[in-house]
């Protein structure tokens, strides 16, 4: 009888414990809100505010993709994607990859909505190419391209193709492995077969509410670290010798893939970052740092170890990287 | 309860360490310390829609008792756990000292010192200032700036007159006779920041003036004295006032 009353009065009592823990937290800040700031030296000035504008910037992000993928974990049904996608592999990934239409996601948001579309039970080679194609292929990313470079030196058409090939070559080349679950960390192929084997039974909103706490489990520790990362970076690696190198013919596409890797920059803004160094670069190097940086960078890779195990994106890397180089030297011969 | 911390407490914690940082910023003000201000309303909006989820979610929660079965993980040794669940803690306390512990700050001379000056004209090239018959009252050091780079000189800024605020920072080419008025120019957030600055021809500044504190310089422009100084013009200042950081620090 006992047990009965405290099972009902409980989720009032976990609602009220979060309740206050947040309001605990924000009298913390209140509290230090005011603290001097001269005290730090001023290298760990920069890493701490560098590395929590990179975190405050992608949270909202994050959020909003960790919400979608409890939308398509929970509310969507399985059956539509069976019904909407093609069934021939090849067709099945390039429309996989025209997904960030629907879904105008920064970069770092399409990591929790993809492990939500793994655990609905699409293929990891259709998951990737989504994945690497989404924070190019959507509406948001072309609009402010086109506003930063209009068709000048084939910028924009380079990103949309360049973005949309090397996804669904990466799409393929991991379909071609014998066991894609293995491509997964175990942890995370356990949870897929869990969900697959035992379907969590209850209400959906219950079931929200666990999807919505593992997935923020998930991705938030690797967010943090992430951050971090990316911050320390910035204040380790001097930013004009990359920049002094982006305007060398040779260098140029390199210096810019490197510059993109470290920066960790949302795919929906990079064409006016890159464009607000004026004209000292190359169209190649560009369209490499464009297409290479929306891919793949370091946050990005914290965020895609949830996910993926080292080995995969050890080679994912390479692949993108590679072929953003053939691309960037293409666009430069070209254009 | 280990259990429960390390496959959901964790990540709710986060998120409402997150969803506080956030919040007090964008009460303060502050929010655009860090991301460009056209980010704030999206991130607010987010920020209060997690937090209440992440709420509702504390609440709904399967309890402990019926977890069981209903939800299998890959099990995780006892050491494993401990060490997951050490790192975890150490991974929120931090965070919290970050994001709520630690006062919210703007990027120092140090960072624009890394980033090469000027390099960039700050925005694109079609919204580049032109100054036509006109002293520039009310441009920015980004305005100038830009100016300066397209290679404007001393007889076409004759009749410009000059105000600008920013931070010292020191001219690495001639370090004791001129300084930069300097600004960070923000695209999305704090990371892609590019520092733009005026010279200031000045010898002796610093005796004034420490690195990194803030000014307001009036003046005109003049043939840049200084030998060793790459500049071509530099602003020969009327008047240098020490002023506080303003509010808004950043220019877009």
């Amino acid at each position: 009888m006992e047990t009965r009353a405290a099972a009902r009065t409980s989720p009032v009592r976990w609602g009220a414990a979060a309740l206050g823990v947040l309001a605990a937290l924000l009298g913390l800040r209140v509290a230090t809100g005011s603290l001097p700031v001269d005290a730090l030296p001023n290298a760990v000035r920069d890493l701490i505010t560098l590395s929590v504008s990179v975190l405050v910037e992608s949270l909202p992000f994050v959020f909003l993709g960790v919400l979608l993928s409890v939308l398509v974990q929970v509310w969507v049904p399985s059956s539509v994607f069976d019904r909407l996608l093609p069934r021939i592999p090849v067709l099945r990934r390039a429309v996989m990859s025209l997904l960030g239409v629907l879904l105008p996601v920064c970069e770092c948001g399409n990591v929790p909505l993809a492990r939500g579309l793994l655990i609905r039970g699409l293929t990891v080679p259709e998951t990737m190419t989504f994945l690497l194609a989404a924070p190019i292929l959507n509406p948001v990313t072309i609009t402010t391209t086109y506003q930063a470079f209009g068709w000048d030196h084939g910028i924009l058409v380079g990103r949309i193709a360049g973005g949309f090939v090397i996804a669904n070559l990466v799409g393929w080349l991991f379909s071609r492995h014998p066991r894609p679950t293995e491509l997964l960390t175990p942890s995370f192929e356990a949870s897929c077969r869990a969900h697959r084997d035992h379907p969590v039974a209850g209400h959906r909103m219950r079931r929200s509410a666990l999807g919505f706490a593992e997935e923020s489990t998930a991705m938030l520790p690797a967010l943090v670290v992430g951050s971090f990362i990316a911050g320390a970076i910035q204040v380790g690696v001097p930013r004009e010798v990359l920049v002094a190198l982006g305007s060398n013919p040779v260098w140029s596409v390199l210096a810019l893939m490197v510059l993109a890797f470290v920066i960790a920059i949302c795919s929906n803004v990079d064409a006016f970052f890159i464009l607000s160094f004026g004209s000292t670069f190359m169209p190649g190097a560009i369209v490499a740092f464009l297409v290479f940086g929306a891919m793949i960078d370091v946050k990005m890779l914290a965020l895609m170890r949830t996910t993926f195990t080292t080995a995969t994106l050890a080679r994912m890397t390479a692949v993108v990287a590679l072929a953003a180089l053939v691309l960037g030297f293409g666009v430069n011969v070209l254009a | 309860m280990r259990e429960r911390f390390l496959s959901h407490g964790r990540g709710l914690l986060l998120v409402l360490v997150g969803v506080a940082a956030i919040l007090w910023l964008a009460v303060a003000g502050k929010l655009a310390l860090y991301i460009h201000p056209r980010y704030i309303e999206f991130t607010v909006v987010m920020a209060v829609i997690a937090g209440v989820v992440a709420i509702v979610a504390a609440a709904l929660l399967p309890r402990a008792d019926e977890h069981e079965g209903d939800h299998e993980h890959a099990p995780r040794s006892r050491r494993r756990a401990t060490l997951l669940t050490a790192a975890s803690v150490a991974l929120i306390v931090a965070t919290t000292a970050v994001l709520l512990v630690m006062p919210p700050s703007t990027l120092t001379s140090g960072t624009a010192a890394q980033r090469d000056i000027n390099a960039s004209a700050g925005g694109g090239a079609g919204d580049a200032p032109v100054l036509v018959a006109g002293d520039g009252s009310g441009f920015t050091v980004k305005d100038w700036a830009g100016l300066l780079r397209q290679g404007a000189d001393e007889q076409y800024l004759a009749d410009a007159r000059p105000d600008v605020t920013g931070f010292v920072m020191a001219d690495p080419d001639d370090p004791d006779d001129v300084f930069y008025v300097a600004r960070f120019v923000i695209t999305c957030c704090a990371v892609d920041a590019q520092p733009v600055g005026v010279p200031v021809y000045s010898p002796g500044w610093r005796d004034a003036h420490p690195v990194d504190s803030w000014v307001q310089v009036t003046g005109r422009f003049v043939a840049n004295p200084s030998t060793s100084s790459m500049q071509a013009v530099a602003l020969e200042p009327a008047d240098v006032t020490s002023i506080d950081e303003p509010a808004d620090p950043y220019v877009y």
